[in-house]
């Protein structure tokens, strides 16, 4: 407020109008800092999400408890080894307290027969609940439901072509192990789990677990518990007291692993982000090299003005006072550059994420602490040529044309 | 009390073999409500007397006491305060900043005395109309004559209401007619009670002066009171009686440059008859001011 008044930001408004291409240049610079700072750690974050990310399937409130040491196989993904989850575990874990739904997850072995048939697909049984443990939608049609007493299934999004002629297969039917079953439903794809082991339910079946259990004969063995904890509980005490009941009830053999979904949501793999890293470290050299410039750009403004400056002490300005006017010339150029910037950095990001299959994910500390640091950085480098201006000699000065 | 009181003020420039002397032990006493006139030809050290006075330099050597204060040790910034609050320049070359108004060149002072902005264009309104130019105040410099812009740097130089204004050739950038509008301002100026003090080569330019000082390397040759409307005598005899050369010289190849020449080295007598002469004077304004 104190520049408004003493008029030091209207001299460096002025000033910066005067030379509208040099300031323009000069915050170039700074803007391009910021720019690729933003943007390249929202598009790294959005890779590390899409790649990396194998648990934001699932809700944020989602635990998975896992049988310890189970090899996962690639491509099916579940649990092979260790020993799979009895019906009185998933009956247990219901019980405990803050846990909303448990939702089984037991593969069955078995070929399809639609209008093609597939020889091994994922065939899972699960519970209808698993439409809330899932963060995707269904693309048409529904999930089954408990009352569904027929024989109801939900496809994977690639398992339409695979099946069926038909673009939508809603309603049509398929045989699986003798038995008739519905399509009611069809996911929206899932994000692709390129790097990851997770199952790819792209390619899976959804039954009734129910249905699975009358088919067989006996319960499916359980390779996998989604356990959706109640709102407002605390996620990990949770996991904590489903992970200690199991240990119980398994004779106290610690066989059993709980995965809180958020806490791996992410994904720390190393060479993404140590290319992150280096790709921001010569983002930060950009930016200093942009507080060069504004250096250079104040040099060139005191050097234009020193007869102005002479003129101004003459009539009594203080060093302490021309100092405030370059720095304040300095200060706004930054500013602006800042804030360009910070404007320009996002709207990157949404052409990104509207134009391209990036995701970017901006990271709001980042994106504003970034354009802060463009403007520390171009006021530091102002003080220098600011300093000059302001150590100037007023005759020498004057005598300058 | 004198305004200013310079004594025995050298300025030297260089050192060892390369120092040259700017000002060599100049004693000037200015008081309140004079106006004097500084002649003397170039390099003479008029413009660093001026700087001097206008404190915009420091002495090397010697003291001097403005406004009863001695300043002539100040740090940078308390004569750039002094300069602020009491001392107003104009310059030969106007020195108006081409990016401001008018009115924003008139208030430029009160800025760094931290004036509000509506307090500073008042004050540079009233100045300009003082010199005739309420009716530019939103023009920009390059779009005024020679003589206004000269207009605008006595609006700025008026604007902190100065002890003593300084003026470094005033009219050296400027045609006879413009000449004289700057002078007559500068004149009325001073019978509203300011002092003033200018530099010129012009002899007709003394008759706005009270006292004529005239300088030559470094030094204060000729000190004298004048009335105003009359040409000093000194500066008379200097500027309007060229040496003549008479047939002889012409004969004996001597110019009348040489003669000027062989004149002025036989000076340095002529000078202490000056001193002397100066002294008296003063003397008598002393007393004036103790009584």
């Amino acid at each position: 407020m104190r520049a408004f008044r003493k008029g030091y930001l209207r001299v460096a408004l002025q000033s910066i109008r005067m030379a509208r291409t040099r300031s323009f240049m000069t915050m170039l610079g700074i803007i391009i800092g910021i720019v690729s700072v933003v943007v390249i750690v929202a598009v790294s974050e959005g890779i590390k999400q899409q790649v990396g990310n194998q648990v934001s399937r699932y809700g944020k409130d989602v635990i998975l408890v896992r049988p310890t040491a189970a090899g996962e196989v690639a491509g099916v993904g579940l649990s092979a080894a260790g020993s799979p989850f009895a019906a009185a575990d998933m009956t247990m874990i219901k019980q405990v307290q803050g846990v909303l739904t448990a939702v089984p997850i037991a593969t069955i072995q078995g070929s399809v027969k639609g209008d093609k048939t597939v020889d091994s697909p994922l065939v899972i049984a699960t519970a209808p609940e698993l439409e809330t443990v899932l963060n995707q939608k269904i693309d048409y049609g529904g999930f089954f439901t408990a009352a569904d007493a027929g024989r109801a299934a939900v496809l994977g999004s690639d398992m339409v072509a695979k099946m069926y002629t038909d673009d939508a297969p809603l309603g049509q039917n398929f045989t699986f192990r003798g038995h008739d079953f519905m399509v009611s439903g069809v996911y929206k794809p899932f994000l692709a789990t390129a790097f990851s082991l997770e199952a790819n339910y792209n390619n899976a079946v959804f039954i009734p677990y129910d249905v699975a259990q009358s088919m067989l004969g006996t319960p499916p063995a359980i390779q996998e518990v989604f356990v959706k904890v109640a709102p407002g509980k605390d996620v990990q005490k949770v996991a904590t007291q489903v992970h200690e009941k199991l240990v119980q009830a398994h004779g106290g053999t610690d066989d059993v692993v709980t995965i809180i979904s958020g806490s791996k949501s992410l994904a720390k793999n190393p060479t993404l982000s140590l290319l992150t890293r280096m790709i921001v470290i010569t983002a930060l050299v950009a930016l200093i090299v942009g507080g060069v410039g504004i250096m250079n750009m104040m040099l060139v403004s005191v050097t234009e003005r020193i007869h102005e400056i002479g003129l101004r002490k003459a009539v009594g300005a203080t060093n302490k006072q021309i100092l405030r006017q370059f720095m304040t010339e300095a200060a706004v150029l930054c500013g602006m550059g800042a804030v360009l910037g910070f404007v320009i950095a996002l709207a990157s990001i949404g052409c990104m994420a509207v134009f391209t299959t990036l995701e970017p994910v901006i990271i709001w500390p980042v994106a504003i602490g970034m354009p802060f640091v463009a403007f520390a950085t171009g006021v530091l480098f102002g003080t220098i040529p600011a300093l000059k201006a302001a150590r100037m000699d007023p005759i020498e000065a004057l005598r300058h044309e | 009390m004198p305004l200013i009181e310079l004594k025995d003020v050298s300025k030297l420039y260089g050192f060892g073999d390369a120092t040259s002397v700017a000002l060599d032990e100049v004693s000037l006493t200015i008081e309140k409500g004079e106006c004097i006139a500084v002649m003397g030809p170039s390099g003479s050290g008029k413009s660093t007397l001026m700087n001097m006075i206008g404190l915009l330099d420091h002495p090397t050597h010697g003291d001097y006491h403005f406004g009863g204060k001695r300043v002539s040790r100040l740090s940078t910034n308390r004569r750039a305060k002094i300069r602020r609050d009491q001392i107003g320049f104009i310059f030969q070359s106007f020195n108006l900043l081409g990016r401001l108004t008018v009115l924003e060149n008139a208030s430029l002072p009160l800025i760094y005395k931290g004036h509000s902005t509506h307090s500073r264009h008042m004050k540079a309104r009233a100045m300009l109309e003082r010199v005739g130019l309420h009716d530019r105040c939103y023009y920009y410099p390059r779009q005024l004559s020679g003589g206004q812009m000269q207009c605008v740097a006595i609006a700025r130089a008026l604007v902190n209401e100065p002890k003593v204004i300084i003026a470094d050739e005033p009219t050296g950038n400027l045609d006879t007619e413009s000449s004289r509008l700057v002078m007559e301002l500068l004149s009325e100026i001073h019978k509203a009670g300011n002092t003033i003090v200018f530099v010129t080569h012009n002899p007709e330019l003394t008759r706005y002066a009270t006292r004529v000082v005239y300088m030559q390397d470094g030094m204060i040759k000729h000190d004298e009171k004048t009335k105003l409307g009359q040409v000093g005598a000194y500066v008379h005899s200097i500027m309007y009686s060229l040496p003549q050369t008479t047939a002889d010289d012409d004969l004996a190849g001597v110019s009348a440059l040489m003669k000027a020449r062989g004149e002025s080295e036989a000076l340095p007598p002529a000078r202490k008859v000056t001193k002397k002469k100066t002294k008296s004077p003063r003397r008598s304004i002393k007393r004036k001011a103790k009584k």
